[in-house]
This record gives C-alpha cells, structure tokens and sequence, in this order.
C-alpha cells in the first residue's frame, strides 16, 4: 500500500523541499509511522528525561566489589564504585536482578534483549519511540573490541531481530557527526545521485513483484519498506547537511585507540562523544559496549597478571580478583568523567544533562566466573530520578530485570507496560 | 516403533487453531469420515464451544484456507498416532480411523501443493561470496558490523525468515558505494606529508611479546605468533598509499658473542589485522641491524599502504615460541650449564615436588617470571633434584615442549629473563614521515586489472556509452545469474548516460551504475519465479546448495544450453559440487547450524578445562571431517549415530574420549594434535554425533552442563522434533561450580512437579542420558565436585529403559527413520529455504524409505533430495 503512495510523490518537488530545508509535508510519507505516535508520546514526557544511554561490560561486574553490603542510602561504597563517589546522590545500585534468560557468553545479550537473546533489544526499543526525529535515531559504540561482535554475540538488535553493527572508530563517528566540507560535498553527491537511482530500483522490483503471488509480494515489501526508509534517511542527512551542527573542535588524539587494551582511552573518548551528540540533539539514543577478551591491561604502571577473560575466570583467586577489579574500577573511572561531564552540560528545561539523560551500566553476565547469567549487577544513574542508593532484590522473587527496563522507558514518557517477559514497572521503587 | 516419537510430539501439539471459514463454501465431508467425527470428535470440537478452539462439527471444508490445512493435518496426525480421542473417551476402530486417515490424506494430497519458498534474500555467508565472485575480489571482507540473518526452522537460509530490514539495504548501498570506490575511484588528491614521532610509550604491548626496561623497548621472541614477539605503533596508520621514510632508534642489551647483528625486521601490518595474525601475513619492507649498545639510528625509505603501520619483529632472537624443539634443546643447555637456574624452574613449577605443581597457565609471564626469580635469590633453594635426569626435570622439559606449555605460559615467563638480562634488543623510538608521494597501491592496480575484466574489455576510444553498455552485456546476467533483456541493459545504461549528460566523469558514472545493480532486488534475492525452476534457477538453487555461492561457469553454459534440468547432467553437476574437503560450505555451514557447532567460537570455556582456540578447532575439525566423510564414503545412514571410525586426534582420543585403544600408545605420541581416523568397534561409547566434544560443547555452556538443554538439543536436531517453549518465569540452572548438589537433585522438581513433568519427562532422560560428558564433552563417571557417581539411566517414552549412551544409541539405531527422516528434512529445508508441508514431507519421507529399504548411502540420499520434485520448485 505504502508503495503507491511513494510512487505518486514528485522526486523533483521533493528534492527542492530538502534543499530549501523546509520540512514539507511530503517529508512525512517516508517517516515511519513510529514518529507520529512517539511524537505524542515526547509531548507527554515533557517535564521527563529525553535521552538515554546504556552502557555493558562484556565479562560482567565482580559483583562483591560492585554490590554494597548495605542496603538503601547509609552504605560504604564498593571498591569498583568508588571513581563515582561524588556522584552517590545521582545513581542507585541494583542487586539480585536478571532476566531469567540461559548462562553461557552466548545468552550475552539478555542484557539488552530480556530473556530471549538476539531479539529486539531494549535500546532499540526506546530508539523507535524517541530516537526517530533526530539526526541518529540510536549511536551504538564499543570500545575494547578485537573482532567483530556479530550473531548472538551483538549488543543492539533491531525490531526485526536483526544485530546492528557497532562503531569502534571515534573518528569514524566524529566525522559522522561533525562532516567536513569536503566530506559534505562528496557525502551530497553520493546521497543526491544515489537517491535519484533509487527511483530505478523501485520500478524494476515493482515489475518482479508483480509476476509473484501475494504472500511473496508482501515478502518483498519489506524490500521496499527498506527502501523508502533508506530515501528518509538520506533525506534527513541531506537536511543536516545543509544545516550542520558546529564542530565543537573536540580534540581527538592523531589515530584512534582501537587496540584492545587501549580500551580505557577509547571509553573516554567515546563517552566524551555521547555527551556531545546528546548535548547537539544528534541523538537521544547511545550505548556503548565494553567489550572482553584477552588484552592484557597496564594500570598504575603495572601490567595485570593476565588478560581480562583470564582474570573474569579468577577461580577465587585473591591475586586474580583483586586484579579483577582494579580494571574494573578503571573502567568506573571512564564512566566517572562521564558523569561529571554531563553534570556539567546544559539538558532542556534548566536542568543538567544528567537529569535530562537516563544511564544504564549493566552487563548480561551475572558472574563470569561461573558463566552464569542470573544476579546481573546493574545501575542507574541521572534521569532526575529520585535515586536510592542500593536496592537489593532477592534474587529468587518474581522481580525482573525487566520490570526496571519498564520504568526507565515510562520515564522517558513512552507507553510501554511489557518488555520481554516482565509485565509491570518498578517506579515503587525509582520514580 | 515411531511410538517414542509420537508420545513426544503429542506434547508438542498447544498451537491453537482458528475454527474453520464460512462452511457453505467449501467442498463436502463425505459420509463415512463424516460419520466418525461426528461419533467421537464433535463430543468436545463442537462449533458452540469448541475444545482447545478447534471446531469439527462441520459438513464441509474449504481447502483453499491454509488455517483448515494444517488443522486437518492435525486431525490426521492425532488420529494416526492415537493422541485424539484422549484415552477415556470412546475410541474409533482401527477400520475407522483408515477412513477418516484415507479421506484426510487424500484431500490434502489433492489440495497442497508443493513448492512455496518465499523470496530468499541472499543471507551474509551467501551474499559475501556472491559479491566476491562477481568482482573477482577473493579476499573481500564485508564492512565491520554487517547486519546477520535470524534463524528460522533453525536455518539462516529460510526464505521466510530472510527478513530485509533498512539495516541490511544501507549495508547493501554501503558494500555497493565500497566496491564502486575501488573500481571507479576519484582522482587522487595529493596530501601534505607529516612528520610523525614516536617514543617507547607508543609501542604496543602485548602478552610478553616485549616489556620497558630502563626506558626503552625490550624484545625477545622472535615468534611467528605476533601477539608473543611484535610490538608496532598504538597510534600511527598511513593515511594514503605513498612513500614514506621511516627511521627506527634501537640498541643492542647485552649482546653476548655471537648475537651481534641483532635484525629488527620492519613489516608493513594492517592496522585492523587481528591479534591472532601471524608474521607471514604482514607485507616485509625492511631488516636493519643493530650491533651497538648504544643508540643508533637507521632510515630507509618505504612504500606503506592505506591502512598500514610499521611492525617490528626481532628477526634472529634465539627463543621462538613456536619452535618447541628449539625451546626444549635451548633449556635443556641452559640447565646443564646452570644447575641454579634449573632449581628456580622447578621450585616455581613443581613448588611442592612432582605431586603438587603449580596450576601453569597462573604461570603465564610476568607471575611465572616472578616465582622463578624469587627461587633464583632464595639462598635455600633446594638443589636436590636439580640433575638432568631427574624426574622433575624430565617433565619440566615435557611442559616446555607442549603446545601452551612453551609457546604461551612458560614460554612467556622466559621472555621476561631476557627483558631484564638480556640478550635483547631494544627500541627508542621511530619517525615516520611523509608522504613524499603519492602511489597506487599493489591492491590499487589489482583493481585497474578487474575494472577491466567485469567489462570485458578496456575502455580505449570507446565512448562512455559503449564502454558501459559492453560492461552492462556482461556483468548483468552474472549478477542476476540470468540472461537479461536487452531493454533491461538499457534502462540501466540511461541512468549512466543521464548523469553522464549532467556532465560527470566517466568514473562517476560506472560508479552510480554499480551502486544501482548492486542493491537490485534480482541480486538480492532469489527465488523470484513460481513454480517449477527453470534451468537457471535450478542451477541457482543447487549452486547456493553446495557453495552458498552462484552457479560457475559450467552451472551457468548448461543452463543457457537448457541441459541442467535434464535428470542425468544435473546428477552429474550434483556429484561434481559434492564436498571433497571439510571446509566445503554444505559441511560447514550445514553441520554449523544443524548441529550448532557454530557457536563453539562465542562459549569460551572456563580456563579450567583447557579448552582454548586449538581444541576448539580440533571439536570443529572432528564433526566435519566426520560428516564429510559420510558422503565421501556414501555411508549408510546409521553410521550417523554408531559408526566404525572417527576422525579425532590422539591428544583428544586420549584425554576426552579415553579410547582403550590408547592405553598402549607412548606418552609422544598421545599428545599429537593432528587429526586422524580412527577405527572403533561398533557400540562404543565414543564416535558417531551423539559422542563428539563439539556437540557436548555446544549443549553446555563452558562452565557445567545442563541436561534439560541437552535434552532438548536430541528432541531437536536428532530426532526432529520441537519442544514447546519453556515458560517465561522460570530461571536458567546457576550452575554450582561447588558441587554441593548433582544436577539430578537439582532437577528433581522436574519430576514432582506436574506442570513440569509432562515434558520433562520426555526431555530429562535424553538430556541424562548425556551426563558422562562434561561440558567440553569429556568423558567422567562422577559428578564434579559431589564425588557422587554419575546415573545416566533413564526411561524413553516408548518405555525401553536406557542405561547410559550406548543404548541410547542402539534404541536409534533399531529406530532408524526417525533419525534419517529428520536429517532428510534438515537437509531439504536447507536446500529449498522453507519449511515442509504436508506433501513435501510424504516425498521426503518415501526418499527415505527407499533409501533404508535399499540399503542406500548418504550420498545417494542428497543426490535422491535433489531429484525430488520439492527441490525442484520455487
């Protein structure tokens, strides 16, 4: 049906919209209808956080050095805690959560996705509903990462199911935001030429769609589902290229940090782009995943006593842990500049940027030691939430991991009651 | 017979269906089934309130609705197999049941037709090697993130399944505007050199490949392993292909006579090359000697590519990981002559005698370097066993010649003497500058050559527009992997030529082209045409079958010539694609995803079971070699489950399998990690897939094992059938590493629980059944931890009582077609992307019987699948 629609619309008079930079009412037919009711739903929120940012460590959090051992605000922070001290007031701890989802590093991705890895993850989630009308409807990043995550293995997974390719270039990402003059000229010519020859495409599928029966003409809508979403996207691109948001002039070292136990660099670098891209309206949506392998690190000068899956497995080992958890609190020393970073930037309506932005620091791995994907260490900071310090959940009542992920989007002023297999929120206990 | 297998499938059976359309419509029951509904069906089916929403008080049926399809096929299916009428109702005679199955049976014949593949999107593996062929690009990599393929019916080629999301078509455009760069590139801008110093600080270091001593760089191996002996610049990459000038600062720590020169060998490394790279995969530019021990300083000047930096290899070290004889000659010269040092080695290995040895990969560099120096200053250092010939020292040497041993662990700590007493040479720093100019790259002038050879032709005096309409000629049908129409050729040639008008280069106009055919749905998909396949879509289907690749040469002349679908040339063809070697896609993508072996690479075991990349490799390699195998020998069916031979090495069929056959073997030789066949008797406990580390590992999860999964891994993938989801609300098994509790009490509440036991029942004892097998699939007969003996007895549904794997293995063997059966299906919706219906599986299921009745092969039975008629339709 959608198809008809585009098919009618004039390319020339559309094009002159982009240029012109006015948003016609044409523009909407290749906006999805997502937009229109998340369109409403922000309305709603208005007084809410508009942004969110998820953060998970590949080989989980220790959880003796991540859980306080007391219960509510009165508690002595944790060691891998303390880099964020000064921010107690602004993040509540949560123990004995968990998605009931399988063990293994296979079931990783329960962190995102709920009980069913690999399926629409929550990030995305609240992408769809709040992330469609800026220029990245979601910024997926990883840092530490030797190969390519794929499969299972992924982070982000798409309504469809499908994983999303995660970014580990921070110069890749800035010259995506912040595009040169020169990039702008070729990026135009690319998105210009190759939106005019997608009018070809369409027609020539539209003749083979034609000889097939129906279920496979619904089958191939998806490819002009995509297509037409593919035409919006270059449209909004075309839009900000005209219209760019100024270069910060943030510094970037000379090459990227990519090798894997470079991976502290990079989070900081990485974190220090979310900000902006928050602070700029780019997006609303980010994560960033922290990836684990073998990257032996260096801290304080001294090179750990083994990699960083190694240590994940530390058996109890005093020695083991205790290296454990000085790279963990290394990389809380990363989300700690974060958060200070935040703090200090402007959001909407007069408050910080940390009010105006919900933060999300979990893993889907409750114990690495043991591959055991129950107990997952989570924490939530920002979002002007009235914070609570250390919430422990018995790890064997019905209280879902689930139920905090519900709370976090009606926060952001979506209308969302389920994700995966929980059912109800938990502003009982954050609101 | 197929009782076990009904009883389960019963279970099976909680899809709901919506009551039947407008009756009126539909063709009438006849009389006699007609009659036996109405006597024992509409009792509870009835239209007013119909049972689990299934209404069969009706007097007719309309067939075209695909929902009366599969409720009838569910009809036929419980009456055969005596689900339905449930046990205390009146029960049809068998006479009445024939009716009612005949009736069924017949009208679904006469009204399911075979054949339904949706449009099948290319998938990743399909697509990557689709791509690579049309460009001649062999080593094309897709970009990083490329968007996967969901699983349906446990495949990630189901046409249904495919789902084209905006993701994959920007990733589509992305590969397309990627490949167009290379071929059709823009005229090359110059760029200003630069000046680019280095210090100690900016080299990379990993595991023990080099360590900072005194302020400088230290290196010791010279190991072909890069991650053990390079170090290269953290933050440098050329930006453009060019001449660049390198200089490298480096001294000699003390050489002793005869090292001197020391070679720094310089490579050129991709800056994205994996960690995993060896040595060999860096393009060489340079060796330099060093011969001072102070700071000397040398230059060359070098091409460096895009995307290259510098990787520095001390070139003649006298350790090298990798060379285990080496290492154990170097010691074992090393202990004769320094009775001390040898003292500090065992003290650090063996710190409590033979018996009590340290854990050695704790021992891995740095931690092990600490315990040997903390041995070498301790004036008590026990010097009683220090001799060549004791004990300790024997096995001392054994550990340094094994792979682990020497090559990571030990041979680490050894790096780190040569870091702090060297020999070693060192680094200071480097200078890369430039560049002074620009140059095409090798890769550069590769592309020149394919531009070429997709056209045909060179562009010469020809005008853009025949230049592009030869290219068009050409490379058209092999990306459609058709023959096009001419008017095709031309709408595609106006969209050069319009640009072209537009006043655009040459290139800009190949390169809009090729981003256009690239993202064509004729590319993208296939199974585009209904009905039976045409010569080249049959030729397509059988291509992407065996290669997960578009049909060659030979596929494609055949099918223009009309031949393939001849029976006898597409048997040939079939026989010419069939596996010669492991790597083959429909062995490893086949196995990969039937078996799930796939995702042995993401499970990473605990350290504990030593279970690292090798042995993965080795698990991967048995399962392959097996299953190829199995077609190479045209083997029959049974020797699936319980074969006379396995493909395994002995390092595995000693440790993991604990082969008698062994027991004889000296202890060298048992430790080989080459993969050979074995022998075995028939009944073994080991060989065949219900036995192999891979798919013990791949039901675990790395750390302990979990019978309900495994169970339902058998239910699945080798007896062919689904289990319903498991409710929401129920936990994975944390597994207890203490071992207070065996799984079998952990389990328990399976059994008392009658929600959870009407499955579990079904599932637990296959998953039992599995328990002698640890999570990496080694053989044990405790329980970790409890010390308790493992039970592995269980009861099947059909009621045999199995008492461990073997006689599970016989009760499949004497139940044949279910396992065949399943594995005909595996294969078939494999092959076509779609699930089976009810037809199609009555033609899979009469393959197999004749292929069991005959005594057939597995290679006769692939070659009978593609001969059917449900592969031969869309």
């Amino acid at each position: 049906m959608k198809s008809s629609v585009y098919s009618t619309l004039d390319r020339r008079h559309f094009l002159r919209a982009v240029t012109a930079c006015i948003a016609l009412p044409a523009l909407d037919v290749f906006a999805d209808e997502k937009v229109k009711t998340v369109a409403s739903h922000s309305n709603a929120a208005k007084e809410g956080p508009r942004n969110f940012v998820a953060i998970g460590a590949y080989l989980g959090w220790h959880q003796n050095a991540f859980y306080p051992k007391e219960i509510g605000f009165d508690y002595k922070l944790p060691p891998t805690l303390k880099p964020i001290e000064s921010h107690r007031k602004d993040f509540t701890i949560f123990s004995g959560l968990d998605h009931r989802s399988g063990n293994g590093h296979n079931n990783w991705s329960n962190f995102l996705c709920g009980q069913m890895p690999g399926k629409y993850s929550f990030d995305q989630l609240v992408a769809d509903h709040i992330g469609q009308s800026s220029r990245f409807a979601s910024l997926q990043l990883t840092t530490g990462s030797g190969e390519n995550r794929t499969g299972k293995g992924a982070m982000n997974f798409s309504k469809e199911n499908i994983y999303l390719p995660m970014m580990r270039r921070p110069s890749v990402l800035y010259r995506q935001m912040f595009i040169t003059k020169e990039d702008r000229i070729r990026t135009e010519y690319l998105l210009k030429s190759g939106k005019s020859a997608l009018d070809h495409v369409v027609g020539e599928a539209k003749r083979l769609s034609g000889d097939l029966p129906a279920s496979d003409r619904a089958k191939l809508e998806e490819y002009f589902h995509s297509l037409r979403s593919l035409e919006g996207r270059m449209a909004r691109q075309l839009r900000t290229l005209d219209n760019p948001v100024k270069d910060p002039g943030y510094k970037l070292p000379e090459n990227d940090p990519i090798t894997p136990n470079l991976q502290m660099e990079a989070s900081v670098i990485m974190y220090d782009l979310i900000a902006i891209a928050l602070e700029t309206g780019l997006t609303r949506v980010a994560t960033l995943f922290l990836d684990g392998l073998g990257q032996v690190f260096t801290i304080n000068g001294r090179p750990l006593s083994s990699g960083y899956h190694g240590l994940s497995h530390h058996g109890n080992d005093p020695a083991m842990i205790r290296d454990l958890i000085l790279l963990e609190t290394a990389h809380l020393e990363c989300f700690a500049s974060f958060l200070k970073v935040l703090k200090g930037k402007k959001g909407t309506k007069g408050k910080s940027l940390l009010d105006d932005t919900i933060i999300l620091l979990g893993t889907g791995m409750g114990d690495a030691s043991r591959h055991s994907n129950r107990d997952l260490p989570t924490l939530v900071a920002g979002g002007g939430f009235k914070h609570r310090g250390h919430h422990a959940v018995n790890k064997d009542s019905d209280k879902l991991l689930g139920d905090l992920y519900i709370t976090i989007a009606q926060k952001l002023g979506m209308k969302v009651n389920s994700f995966s297999n929980s059912k109800r929120n938990m502003n009982e206990v954050l609101s | 017979m197929m009782k076990a297998a009904t009883a389960i499938a019963a279970l099976m059976l909680f899809v709901t269906v919506n009551a039947q359309g407008n009756p009126l419509s539909g063709s009438r029951i006849p009389e006699a089934p007609r009659a036996i509904l109405e006597n024992y069906c509409v009792d509870c089916h009835d239209e007013n309130s119909p049972k689990a929403d299934i209404n069969l008080d009706v007097s007719s049926v309309k067939w075209s609705d695909r929902q009366n399809i599969k409720l009838w096929e569910k009809v036929l299916y419980n009456s055969e197999h005596g689900i339905m009428p449930p046990a205390k109702k009146d029960q049809p005679t068998r006479e009445e049941r024939k009716i009612l199955a005949q009736w069924i049976d017949s009208e679904l014949t006469k009204h399911i037709k075979i054949g339904g593949t949706s449009p099948r999107r290319l998938n990743q593996a399909e697509y990557l090697k689709t791509i690579r062929e049309l460009v001649y690009m062999r080593d094309y990599q897709l970009p990083p993130g490329f968007p996967g393929d969901s699983e349906t019916h446990g495949f990630d080629n189901i046409g249904e399944g495919l789902v084209m999301s905006p993701t994959h078509l920007a990733s589509y455009l992305k590969v397309a505007s990627e490949i167009a760069d290379l071929l059709y590139p823009q005229p090359r801008k110059s760029v200003p050199s630069k000046i680019q110093k280095g210090e100690v600080k900016d080299f990379v270091l990993s595991f023990s490949a080099s360590a900072i001593k005194d302020g400088k760089l230290r290196l010791a191996s010279k190991a072909r392993d890069i991650m053990r002996s390079c170090t290269w610049p953290q933050q440098h990459q050329a930006k453009v292909s060019g001449v660049y000038k390198i200089t490298v600062d480096g001294s000699c720590f003390k050489p002793r006579d005869g090292d001197l020169p020391m070679i720094l060998e310089v490579r050129a490394r991709q800056v994205s090359a994996s960690e995993r790279s060896v040595i060999s995969n860096f393009r060489f530019l340079k060796d330099l000697e060093f011969s001072s021990e102070t700071r000397q300083s040398h230059s060359f000047e070098t091409e460096l590519y895009k995307g290259e930096t510098l990787s520095f290899r001390w070139k003649n070290a006298e350790f090298d990981h990798n060379d285990l004889k080496a290492t154990v000659k170097l010691m074992t010269e090393w202990f004769k002559r320094d009775k001390r040092w040898l003292a500090a080695w065992q003290q650090a290995v063996f710190p409590g005698g033979l018996k009590k040895r340290a854990q050695i990969s704790t021992l891995r560099g740095l931690t092990g370097w600490i315990a040997i120096n903390k041995a070498l200053k301790d004036p008590k250092l026990d010097m009683s066993e220090a001799t060549l010939d004791s004990a300790e020292t024997k096995e001392l040497l054994r550990i340094l010649g094994t792979v682990g041993g020497g090559t990571h662990n030990l041979g680490d700590a050894l790096c780190h003497y040569y870091f702090n007493h060297g020999p070693s040479l060192e680094l200071h720093g480097y200078t890369i500058e430039g560049p002074s100019k620009l140059v095409d790259s090798d890769i550069d002038k590769q592309h020149q050559k394919i531009a070429k050879q997709i056209a045909g032709i060179e562009k010469g005096d020809l005008s853009n527009e025949e230049y592009a309409r030869k290219m068009l000629e050409r490379f058209l049908p092999r990306a459609f992997r058709r023959p096009v129409y001419k008017k095709t050729i031309e709408a595609y040639l106006a969209i050069a030529t319009e640009h072209w008008q537009q006043g655009h280069t040459l290139n800009e106009g190949m390169h809009l082209l090729f981003r256009n055919i690239l993202i064509s749905p004729q590319l993208l998909y296939r199974s585009l045409r209904s009905g039976k396949l045409d010569d080249h879509d049959l030729g397509v289907r059988l291509s992407y079958f065996f290669t997960q690749g578009p049909p060659d040469g030979q596929l494609a002349g055949l099918a223009n010539a009309g031949k393939l679908s001849n029976d006898k040339e597409l048997k040939n063809q079939a026989m010419r694609l069939m596996p010669t070697r492991r790597e083959h896609p429909l062995v490893r993508s086949f196995t990969g995803q039937w078996l799930d072996t796939r995702a042995l690479k993401s499970i990473m075991p605990d350290p504990k079971f030593k279970f690292a990349d090798r042995e993965i490799n080795i698990a991967t390699a048995e399962v392959e070699l097996f299953f190829l195998e199995m077609i190479k020998e045209n083997r029959p069916i049974r020797d699936f489950i319980d074969p006379d031979f396995t493909y395994t090495a002995p390092y595995f069929a000693d440790r993991i399998y604990k082969m008698e056959q062994l027991a004889t073997w000296d202890e060298r030789k048992k430790r080989s990690t080459r993969i050979q066949r074995f022998e075995i008797p028939r009944g073994s406990r080991y060989g065949g897939l219900l036995g192999q580390s891979a798919i013990m590992m791949t039901t675990a999860n790395g750390v302990d094992t979990q019978p309900v999964l495994r169970g339902v891994w058998v239910l699945e993938n080798i007896l062919g059938m689904s289990p319903p989801e498991p409710p929401e609300d129920v936990p994975a098994l944390t597994p207890d590493t203490r071992g207070t509790t065996t799984p079998r009490e952990m389990l328990a509440a399976h059994t008392k629980k009658r929600s959870c036991s009407n499955c579990h029942r079904h599932i637990d004892p296959l998953g039992f059944v599995l328990e002698n097998f640890d999570p990496v699939g080694r053989w044990r007969e405790q329980w970790p931890g409890t010390g308790k003996e493992i039970d592995a007895s269980g009861i099947l549904p059909d009621g045999t009582k199995i008492r461990d794997v073997v006689d599970l293995k016989r009760w499949l063997i004497q139940n044949e077609k279910i396992f065949a059966t399943n594995l005909a299906e595996k294969l078939m919706v494999y092959a076509t992307g779609r699930d089976l219906n009810y037809v199609e599986e009555k033609e899979v299921q009469s393959i197999v019987k004749n292929n069991l009745a005959k005594g057939e092969g597995f290679r006769d039975l692939i070659l009978d699948l593609i001969a059917s008629e449900t592969f031969q339709t869309k």
